[in-house]
């Protein structure tokens, strides 16, 4: 039977959204169990963190600042730089951690990556729009000026830990030194991660090297999202989009390199 | 039919290197049955994976026109820290059977009983190749791939393996890599042996199992 290309296509995309869902439940059975609340785990570790720093703040910094809520500032700064560090943190050595896996042909190494992306961000988001919610209600968090810019902000952000992700796997498993030294980078990484101050707070001279940092672009729409009118931001839509592709693709031929040569125990 | 044309499988660990395999050319006819005979190391194991697809030739190619099994042996395909039943139920999944089908066919199967609702890790490695074996023959695959496991089971679990593998699928190619030369005389029409990175078939399974023993 010969199949045309699209059909081929359709088939092969059919078959990565299977393998894809199987691998998201097992990570869900592995990391969280099936005990009291469950894969509800997911979301447990962003907020908690979300909370207590946000705490911190509102005890160091006080109620507002540049006329937004602290606690709204720092929950809105924390949780996706939650998602960046653990995409980042979990995609290390994750093809020799799961090789096992790799004995169906039909699970590839960019379903291992997307699948556990796929389970952090959506920890994250929900731990977002949870945690949003609860400060709403108390008159903490604005409601959002502008939903669609939040949401495009947080998929450029997820888009570009992705890319990220597809960069750090395949390296990951070609060196050791990598592995040591990328903790120690992800923290260097948080002040150009958009999270303690906004591009508007920068001396001019400063901020455009800021502002090359699509995690700052793509946070900077965030909270233009969140607080709209009220505050001043900058951002280039692009700067995340064209960083997101030419780290992902780059992420992709190195994977595919690092297939050939993969050693599966 | 599974064809290998030209296989190379090289490993690389910084700058040692090592030559497993060199232009393997290879032709698995459906319904054929295949020992692969080698001593400890010499790449028997290797070509299971080059030919099941979990590792990649370094040159060379492998086309396959019948649906392969994944290589049954004592590593792979299952993850330790889920319970047999989770285990199956990602199996089902990926390879989209239904999952009370499956269940019903290891349980009957492997006659584990409540250990299905343990980790894997916490299995002998019988109790591994039946689940292998059970979870394997559920899906059903015109060509299995087995790296020395239907050794380690006992009477009971090898008399059902034949029934099942032998008799029932008695159509179905099969790729067995074995010590048990007795084993080999008995199930299989073809033997491959391998002996300093070159493969070599031989029509005749004694002729081979000859060779083998002379090595």
């Amino acid at each position: 039977m010969q199949l045309s290309t699209l059909q081929k296509l359709r088939v092969g995309w059919e078959i990565q959204v299977r393998v894809i869902h199987a691998l998201m439940i097992r990570e869900l059975i592995t990391r969280f169990g099936r005990e009291n609340i469950g894969f509800l785990w997911i979301m447990a570790e962003p907020l908690l963190f979300g909370v207590l720093v946000a705490a911190m703040w509102r005890v160091l910094h006080g109620p507002t600042e540049h006329g937004m809520s602290v606690i709204a500032f720092a929950v809105t700064g924390y949780i996706p730089v939650t998602l960046f560090r653990h995409g980042v943190s979990r995609s290390i050595s994750i093809f020799s951690v799961n090789s096992s896996l790799l004995y169906h042909r039909q699970v590839k190494i960019l379903d291992l990556i997307l699948a556990r992306f796929l389970v952090e961000m959506a920890g994250g988001m929900m731990a977002y729009v949870f945690l949003a919610a609860v400060l709403m209600v108390f008159g903490e968090f604005p409601v959002p000026a502008d939903l669609g810019l939040l949401v495009a902000g947080w998929m450029l952000y997820a888009a570009f830990t992705l890319a990220l992700a597809l960069v750090i796997a395949p390296l990951s498993e070609m060196s050791e030194v990598l592995e040591k030294f990328m903790p120690v980078t992800t923290y260097i990484m948080i002040p150009v991660s958009g999270l303690f101050s906004m591009a508007a707070w920068i001396a001019p001279g400063v901020r455009q090297y800021f502002l090359w940092s699509p995690f700052v672009n793509a946070m900077e729409m965030m909270r233009k999202g969140i607080w709209g009118e009220t505050i001043t931001v900058y951002y280039n839509i692009w700067n995340p989009i064209w960083c997101s592709l030419v780290i992902g693709m780059i992420g992709l031929a190195l994977c595919r390199r690092v297939r050939k040569t993969l050693t599966v125990q | 039919m599974i064809i290998c044309r030209d296989l190379c499988k090289e490993y690389a660990h910084g700058s040692a290197r090592k030559q497993v395999l060199r232009n393997v050319n290879l032709e698995i006819r459906p319904g054929e049955k295949l020992a692969l005979l080698g001593r400890n190391g010499a790449g028997k194991s290797t070509l299971i994976k080059l030919i099941g697809g979990v590792e990649m030739p370094t040159s060379g190619q492998i086309k396959r026109h019948m649906t392969v099994s994944w290589p049954l042996g004592f590593a792979g395909g299952f993850q330790g820290s889920l319970t047999g039943y989770d285990n199956a139920r990602f199996i089902a999944r990926i390879y989209r059977r239904p999952y009370a089908e499956i269940k019903a066919y290891v349980e009957e199967f492997t006659e584990l009983g409540a250990m299905l609702k343990m980790p894997v890790k916490t299995y002998s490695s019988g109790m591994r190749a039946r689940l292998a074996f059970a979870l394997s023959l559920a899906i059903e695959f015109d060509c299995y791939l087995i790296d020395e496991i239907i050794l380690v089971g006992d009477q009971n679990f090898n008399r059902k393996c034949h029934i099942e593998l032998f008799e029932k699928r008695a159509d179905r190619a099969m790729i067995l890599a074995s010590h048990s030369t007795e084993i080999i005389r008995e199930s299989c029409n073809r033997a491959a042996l391998i002996k300093d990175t070159v493969l070599t078939t031989y029509d005749s399974v004694d002729e081979a199992v000859a060779l083998y023993q002379a090595l």
